[in-house]
């Protein structure tokens, strides 16, 4: 499930690097614009992986207590 | 007459900086941060970092001792007694010194601020651990505004550690030349294809890189609030999951196995530990650089004694292994650095003043040179005289070994080449050492023809004693 997550964040982030960069470069380059600009491309991309990480966190640990309990309750 | 200098590597932060009064130092924090300061202490943020040992703590000190005008207050941070740069860390010091900046600014954003800046220098190693000194690097977080910091920790710690992962652990030394770290499109040419396969490289680094190059100078809307707080956690989990997956296995290099190829019988090292051990405990010295330390079995000698010892090699995987061990050890005192004697670390920056060289940072009180005068003197051509002039400007005490042309590893050297070093003996090196110290003790090492002396230097060191020995 997570290679899956992964091969699609890579698929739509080409995608979106082919739609923003244009055919050549600027002689001055300004490295701050850039790193700024970048993090507003990724922003949505970060924030959905990373609530998933944290959903699929909770669903694990609440489905471990669970079977826990269930196990301790069988003995 | 008031002895006060500034710290002539702090000066871009215009919110203060770090300045010396009689050799201590203090920290000027101008009216600009008042209200940023004011935050740092009255959230509580200050003090959880303080106590769970991440952030160097302070005393605050009357501003009478400020070194400007336009001082909102002065404050005397507690002091690190060796100050090492990223390019001497070994491959884990500088992972470790990376998570330690991101770790803060997951903490510092549920107190409502965020670092400015993510600069490897703004960690040193104090106790065996690493340490965020710059108390002035917090701002008041204001979401919807991407990381200001982001460029900088890529630059400074996912550069070269990816090039050290996925190249060579070399390649570190590139922060030498590079004051704000590797720039990224240098590090995206250096990285091999399968770096591609790696989403958090791809992201941080390789589109990272060309949207730099990409982007003009034309204005950016940076009222735009698009950046939340869930991309910012989305941003920091991401950088550290990329950090924590590097890895790098420090063997195969020249000095890795050094401790199993030695011509040492167990005699010789356990007699050679004695002296070392006798000579230190005559000198009881607060600092110890061990220069051509390896994995620091010698340097071990004095740490375990309570001694904060320096142990420098030039071998990546020897130091490696050293600081892996005082981690698994939990080790206090010792701080193991790369650094190559023949050419250690110079003054770099601005006005070749912002990070010292290796030599102003001492003198230390004593300096040990085992096993390596032969390296020096015939592996490298330096003089006997020349490596004597050298050592007078780093130690107040020098314990130091002379092998002799007889051993058999030198032998073994001359078996391939030709024996141009007339003047390598015992009574030219007592010659060449004896201009600038005085031996005050002399041993002949067990079941080997090495000799170990303890020398005090002629120098006093007038203009900066840190004179503590009591020998």
């Amino acid at each position: 499930m997570i290679k899956v997550r992964q091969v699609a964040m890579f698929c739509l982030l080409s995608f979106m690097f082919s739609l923003l960069f244009p055919g050549r470069s600027y002689a001055y380059i300004d490295p701050g614009t850039g790193s700024y600009l970048w993090q507003l491309v990724i922003a949505g991309l970060l924030a959905a992986s990373f609530s998933l990480k944290i959903f699929w966190r909770r669903i694990k640990a609440f489905l471990e207590n669970y079977f826990n309990k269930r196990r301790k309750n069988g003995q | 007459m008031d002895n006060k200098r500034r710290d002539p590597g702090s000066f871009r932060d215009l919110c203060g900086f770090v300045f010396y009064r009689d050799e201590v130092l203090y920290r000027q924090i101008n009216q600009s941060y008042q209200n940023d300061y004011d935050f740092l202490v009255g959230s509580g943020l200050y003090q959880k970092l303080v106590d769970a040992g991440l952030l160097v703590s302070h005393e605050e000190v009357g501003d009478a001792l400020a070194f400007t005008s336009g001082v909102y207050k002065v404050i005397r941070p507690q002091k690190i007694p060796f100050v090492s740069y990223p390019f001497e860390w070994s491959f884990t010091q500088l992972k470790q010194a990376a998570l330690l900046t991101l770790q803060i600014q997951k903490i510092a954003l549920e107190y409502g601020m965020s670092l400015k800046d993510a600069s490897a220098y703004n960690v040193q190693f104090f106790h065996g651990q690493p340490i965020f000194v710059d108390t002035l690097s917090f701002e008041k977080y204001q979401e919807g505004r991407p990381w200001v910091a982001y460029r900088q920790f890529c630059q400074h710690f996912l550069s070269p550690l990816a090039l050290m992962c996925y190249r060579d652990v070399r390649l570190n030394q590139l922060l030498r030349i590079y004051m704000d770290g590797i720039p990224l499109a240098l590090t995206q040419r250096l990285l091999p294809m399968r770096t591609w396969l790696n989403i958090h490289i791809v992201m941080h680094l390789h589109f990272h890189s060309r949207m730099q190059l990409s982007s003009s100078a034309k204005p950016v809307d940076r009222t735009r609030n698009s950046f939340t707080r869930l991309s910012l956690c989305g941003l920091l989990d991401s950088l550290e999951t990329a950090i924590q997956r590097l890895y790098w296995d420090p063997s195969g290099t020249e000095w890795a196995g050094y401790y199993e190829v030695t011509n040492y019988t167990q005699d010789a090292i356990s007699h050679k530990k004695e002296l070392v051990a006798s000579f230190l405990d005559r000198l009881n010295p607060r600092m110890v650089w061990d220069l051509g330390a390896n994995t620091g079995f010698f340097s071990r000698v004095a740490s375990d004694r309570g001694i904060l010892t320096v142990s420098i090699d030039s071998d990546s995987a020897a130091v490696e292994n050293n600081f892996r061990e005082a981690c698994r050890k939990n080790e206090r005192n010792i701080l193991p650095l790369t650094l190559d004697l023949i050419n250690p670390s110079s003054g770099l920056g601005w006005a070749s003043e912002e990070r010292v060289s290796l030599v102003e940072r001492g003198p230390a009180d004593v300096a040990m040179a085992l096993a390596i005068i032969h390296h020096l003197a015939i592996s490298n051509n330096v003089p006997l005289f020349r490596i004597a002039e050298f050592f007078n400007k780093l130690c107040h005490f020098l314990i130091i070994e002379f092998i002799p042309k007889h051993d058999s590893q030198i032998k073994k050297f001359f078996s391939l080449r030709e024996d141009i070093f007339q003047d390598y003996s015992v009574e030219s090196f007592e010659k060449a050492f004896g201009q600038f110290f005085v031996t005050q003790d002399k041993q002949k090492i067990k079941d080997s023809v090495r000799i170990l002396y303890l020398m005090r230097n002629k120098n006093n060191f007038n203009e900066k004693t840190n004179r503590v020995c009591e020998y």
